[in-house]
């Protein structure tokens, strides 16, 4: 907007206010109406679908869900789009660079769009982005919702394994710990971390698995995994005998 | 225009008039607020303009029950699952009022960004009003992070395990991020503080600076005014206005409209319906 085009406006508007109403009790009426009908809202909801308390932390069973309130979904969503597979999606993206810039333009819109026309009929670019960002967004929040349903362990069976072998004991740590709420294992879990079906032909070796179990970022930089430093040592050897067979010896 | 203008007060209106009289010689507080109440805006405002004060009203909602809740809150790993269980099961309308700060920190979300697409669809955050759109963002936010510090507090499986993968997130970013991760979590790793500092920052630290954000957009808001929708009926006549002696000083510059303009008055009479 140039000099003149504020000048202009600062005129019009002045001639709006000059036409207009008082603020109280022409805008107050209205904003107190839609205000009680929000609060009506809110103590309907309270009352209609009571919270929950859900299971205390550390509890045995400790099938845990790391999912965030609905309202981060879309966040959490991009996690699963960028999970550091390869060099061209690296998780970084997710977890910092496409929040930050997003947060960048959002805060910077009016030095963005600098123009005089308010109208969004002839604000083509600017009604795509919002029709864009409106899609992107409850998109990546309804896949957050209905796509991180955790199955149980249990279901998914390997060849190889011998009952009361460690990797079967393995397996049950692998189960019981909710690893599946994140990684899969041939189609079966969630997919915030990566896909562990064959991650023994990575070569990493029993060792491995232990240390990244109890600390994962100190072995992989960046990883989101929390840690499990909480597992007994007999279980951490049998959950990483169990995961560096997969893909290998137990297929 | 009132009616204590007829006859003489009583003794209970020349006291309460003295005191208000005391008070708005040393404040300005009563005209100020007279200012605020009876300044104009403009005539047509959409029922789309009422969502920010719909935001602001669920903020003094969850503020009240937040104090109610944090009188029966411990926050201490120990007891704090036990201290929401009690809120809940036992505490007379306990579950109310924890069912209504749960519901209210989604409707804040959905009203904030509601009233960010309000904004934006009507241009509202161009001149003069860059800086309250500014100050509106960092609120988003700002509601943003109550919602993820809130989370920890109910302290039971999905919302400890959640924010233990959120700070692993936070401490993963650049050069900044373990430090911001290790003042958030009260350490290097989740331990028995950390839940003592999300409760502090979840009542204290974003509170605080939401109240201030908020004095600061209303008082930009009240500044420069309510913006008009742009295809208000009062903006199109005063564009089509413009447009017509645009069109009329265009005319005039031509050789041959000269002759027009002194045969029939156009200009003056564009000008006589723009004034009205």
């Amino acid at each position: 907007m140039n000099r003149a085009q504020q000048e202009a406006y600062r005129r019009d508007y002045a001639q709006a206010k000059k036409e207009g109403k008082p603020f109280f009790p022409y805008a107050i009426y209205k904003d107190h109406i839609v205000a009680i009908l929000v609060f009506a809202g809110i103590i309907g909801m309270a009352i209609w679908q009571r919270v929950p308390v859900g299971p205390p932390v550390y509890t045995a069973t400790s099938t845990f869900e790391p999912r965030p309130e609905w309202y981060f979904f879309f966040l959490f969503q991009m996690l699963k789009i960028f999970k550091n597979q390869n060099a061209l999606v690296p998780v970084i993206m997710a977890t910092f660079l496409v929040p930050n810039i997003l947060m960048v333009l959002l805060v910077g819109t009016p030095f963005i769009d600098r123009r005089a026309e308010r109208r969004i009929s002839k604000r083509p670019f600017a009604l795509s982005v919002a029709i864009l960002v409106f899609i992107g967004m409850a998109w990546l929040t309804y896949q957050g919702e209905t796509g991180a349903t955790p199955t149980s362990g249990g279901a998914v069976t390997f060849t190889g394994i011998t009952p009361g072998s460690s990797a079967a004991a393995g397996q049950t740590v692998f189960d019981t710990e909710g690893c599946t709420s994140c990684h899969m294992l041939k189609g079966a879990g969630g997919q915030v971390g990566p896909n562990l079906t064959t991650v023994g032909t990575k070569n990493l070796g029993v060792d491995w698995f232990v240390r990244h179990t109890k600390c994962p970022s100190c072995v992989t930089p960046g990883s989101q995994m929390p840690p499990f430093a909480g597992l007994t040592p007999t279980q951490l050897q049998d959950l990483g005998t169990f995961l560096n067979g997969l893909g290998t010896t137990y297929k | 225009m009132s009616t204590t203008d007829i006859g003489p007060k009583g003794p209970v209106g020349q006291v309460g008039g003295a005191v208000v009289d005391h008070i708005d010689h040393r404040t300005g507080a009563k005209t100020g607020l007279t200012w605020f109440l009876k300044r104009n805006i403009p005539g047509e405002t959409s029922w789309f303009q009422t969502l920010g004060f719909a935001a602001m009203a669920v903020f003094g909602l969850q503020a009240v029950t937040g104090i109610v809740l944090a009188m029966y809150y411990k926050p201490d790993p120990a007891s704090a699952y036990s201290s929401i269980q009690h809120i809940t099961n036992d505490v007379t309308w306990g579950w109310l009022v924890r069912g209504m700060h749960k519901w209210g920190a989604s409707a804040m979300i959905i009203l904030v960004f509601l009233h960010m697409a309000r904004v934006f669809i009507f241009g509202s955050y161009k001149y003069p009003r860059e800086l309250t759109w500014v100050t509106g963002a960092l609120l988003l936010v700002m509601v943003m992070f109550m919602g993820l510090t809130g989370y920890l507090l109910v302290w039971d499986q999905r919302a400890y395990w959640a924010t233990v993968v959120a700070m692993n997130i936070t401490a993963s970013a650049p050069i900044v991020g373990p430090y911001i991760a290790d003042v958030l979590r009260a350490g290097t790793n989740f331990n028995s503080e950390t839940l003592a500092r999300f409760y502090s920052i979840h009542m204290l630290v974003i509170p605080g600076g939401i109240a201030t954000f908020i004095g600061l957009h209303l008082f930009l808001v009240s500044k420069l005014g309510i913006a008009e929708p742009p295809w208000s009926k009062r903006a199109t006549r005063a564009r089509r206005a413009e447009e017509a002696s645009a069109r009329a000083a265009a005319r005039e510059r031509q050789p041959q409209g000269r002759r027009e303009v002194s045969v029939e008055p156009a200009p003056q009479s564009v000008t006589a319906e723009a004034g009205q």
